[in-house]
């Protein structure tokens, strides 16, 4: 069983990016008539390589747009590798979105047809478990209703039970997979064990690490293109946690995109301070932090409030309050002022994590509003897992 | 090629999943799909019978069946056109031959056109026209054009993708065709010295080779079946090599 079913070897990919995007005839022979050359080169993938053996679970972890999903979909064989290449040895089954090909004309039955046969399953294969997948999905009786006359939520059920009756070797999934209520997540959790259980080669691409450290015995860290380190997983969540090899290690601050505001109030600097007060951007689980967040009052202004959320990495907002929830008045004399949030204790168990910092009106007309501009780690300490910490102690009641 | 082969079973399941959404939004089903023929059909038959003079034996079946092979290579490329980038969400997330894609839409439209010959053989019936044994070319003729129509349906679909005025530059050629080949009118109005030109086009020998095995009882001759086997070859080739350039960008484009 130790034979390789997926060897990815020296794996680069680079997407040219029009400047003007030409999507007719016309405007790519005018193009060459003004001696445009018309794209810029942008490298998604550099040297990736690493190998997944038959019945491993290898996960991919990495922030936005460090190349995980281009990197899943040339293993799918959707996209092709600019150089380097992809030895696939197995059946691939890529669960990217779900419901691919639906045709909300045709019947729920009719699509099951349609979906099976778009994710290699025969007639014969799914004459057999057609019962099975209407009942998975709780639609028997709606078998013979046009799919577009059916909630979403039934559309998602449907495909999903469709497409765990496929029988793949190697298996591909996206974390998008990873939306939709709690029973349906639950379900999905539960095909994934039953993969790894039957030693199905799994490929995983996903933000949420404790599901990575529960399910992957391997990972691949990637950053910005470039793979940064394979091996076992503890070690390499670990390395991305701590941001091992990023340059970027003890900058604070983002890009200036996702900035805002009329300015009458400037933020200027913002920082994490830990317990022994110095300038830090990683935290120990359970410590103190206190944010910092010096200001300037341009403009006489009527009334001043700061808020903060604070985001998992995969974008769900896990706090957020502000001055005047708070019941505190900041200081609004013209000039340099500070603030600071003091944070007793770190619920978060680990991750990376932003923080949006904004100065606003009590209409919530912005001042300065800095969106997700600001990042900060925490490291696990213990062996609990989960988002965040919650105080709780085992006890037995004598009789 | 194998591969292909490996995926016959979804190429069919998406021809005929396709062929089954045309008809069933209307209530009247396929039968809308044959009025649009028989309306041409009708006026062109009342304008050339009555004020042209055109002096044909079966003219109406003449008639009909210019335009039903010369729909089976419009609607064929028109569909196929789309083929992949009216697809676009499967292109980018699930994989499998693209060919899948354009031979399908190809086949659909297959299909329909015979529901239309289904029609035309009522016609025959009507008009107590009987084939002759060269009926047996029939089938023959039908599978050069479906070939051609799949190296034209290759070659467009994947530029198309690249190149979104395609649609419209080839919307144009085919109302064009309609005229340059001899639907409404027989290659013999031609003068003789211009006859090649006509000839050039495969669609001319087709749509001649149709009418003869089908309501004339002639065989084709052997120089025509030559030629119109080669030009499909060629086009289907072409159109091939086209598409296997472009086909890697496919995901990347849309």
């Amino acid at each position: 069983m130790s034979e390789d079913a997926i060897v990815v070897c020296d794996l680069s990919k680079i997407f040219r990016l029009p400047h003007e995007k030409k999507t007719t005839l016309f405007e790519s022979i005018t193009g060459i008539l003004k001696g445009d050359k018309g794209y810029e080169n942008f490298v998604a993938l550099k040297g990736i390589n690493f190998t997944v053996k038959k019945g491993e679970a290898v996960g991919i972890i990495g922030e936005n747009g460090s190349g995980k999903s281009t990197l899943l979909k040339i293993i799918a064989n959707i996209l092709r590798p600019s150089s380097g290449s992809v030895k696939i040895n197995g059946k691939i089954t890529p669960f990217l979105e779900l419901g691919v090909g639906f045709q909300p004309d045709l019947t729920a039955k009719e699509n099951i047809y349609v979906y099976g046969a778009i994710m290699g399953m025969s007639d014969k294969e799914i004459d057999a478990k057609l019962k099975e997948i209407l009942e998975f999905s709780g639609l028997s009786q709606f078998q013979d209703a046009k799919l577009k006359n059916l909630s979403s939520g039934m559309q998602v059920r449907l495909a999903f039970a469709t497409a765990v009756q496929t029988d793949p070797e190697i298996l591909l999934m996206d974390e998008v997979l990873a939306v939709g209520d709690m029973e349906f997540q639950q379900k999905c959790f539960d095909v994934f064990q039953r993969y790894i259980k039957e030693k199905k080669t799994i490929v995983f691409v996903s933000h949420d690490l404790n599901s990575i450290r529960r399910f992957c015995s391997k990972s691949l860290l990637l950053r910005r293109g470039e793979q940064i380190t394979f091996g076992e997983t503890n070690t390499i969540i670990d390395k991305y946690v701590y941001g091992v090899g990023d340059t970027k290690i003890s900058n604070t601050e983002g890009s200036n995109k996702s900035r805002w505001g009329n300015k009458k109030v400037e933020i200027i600097e913002v920082r994490f301070i830990d317990k022994f007060d110095e300038k830090n951007t990683f935290f120990y689980s359970g410590d103190p932090m206190t944010i910092q967040i010096r200001y300037t009052i341009h403009e006489a202004i009527v009334d001043l409030v700061f808020g903060i959320a604070i985001y998992s990495e995969n974008g769900t907002l896990i706090y957020g309050s502000n001055t005047d929830i708070g019941g505190y008045i900041p200081d609004r004399t013209a000039g340099n002022n500070e603030i600071r949030l003091i944070i007793d204790k770190l619920v978060m168990i680990e991750g990376k994590f932003s923080l949006t910092i904004a100065a606003h009106n009590k209409e919530n007309v912005p001042y300065d509003w800095l969106d997700k501009q600001f990042f900060f780690n925490v490291l696990k300490k213990g062996n609990n897992v989960g988002l965040i910490e919650i105080p709780c102690e085992w006890k037995t009641i004598g009789l | 090629m194998r591969e292909l082969w490996n995926y016959r079973h979804l190429t069919f399941k998406l021809a005929i999943s396709e062929f089954r959404l045309r008809y069933k939004n209307s209530v009247l089903g396929f039968f809308w799909s044959l009025i649009e023929p028989l309306l041409m059909l009708i006026v062109l038959y009342i304008v050339f019978t009555n004020f042209m003079r055109v002096n044909i034996e079966h003219y109406q079946l003449f008639l009909l069946m210019g335009i039903i092979s010369w729909n089976m290579l419009s609607r064929g490329t028109t569909m196929s056109l789309n083929s992949i980038l009216g697809k676009s969400s499967l292109v980018k997330k699930v994989y499998f031959p693209r060919e899948v894609l354009v031979i399908s839409s190809s086949i659909t439209a297959l299909m329909m056109t015979l529901l239309e010959f289904i029609v035309f053989g009522i016609f025959m019936a009507v008009f107590a026209v009987i084939p002759g044994a060269t009926i047996v070319y029939f089938p023959v003729i039908l599978f050069i054009e479906f070939l051609l129509v799949l190296g034209l349906s290759f070659a467009l679909a994947s530029l198309n993708v690249f190149y979104r005025d395609i649609q419209y530059i080839w919307a144009v050629i085919i109302q064009a065709g309609f005229f340059a080949a001899p639907i409404i009118y027989p290659v013999s109005i031609i003068p003789e010295k211009y006859v090649w030109i006509i000839k050039l086009n495969p669609m001319t020998s087709i749509i001649e080779m149709l009418r003869g095995s089908v309501i004339y009882s002639t065989s084709p001759t052997i120089g025509d079946t030559a030629f119109v086997i080669a030009s499909a070859l060629v086009v289907l080739v072409c159109g091939y090599l086209i598409f296997l350039k472009l086909e890697s960008r496919f995901a990347e484009e849309m």
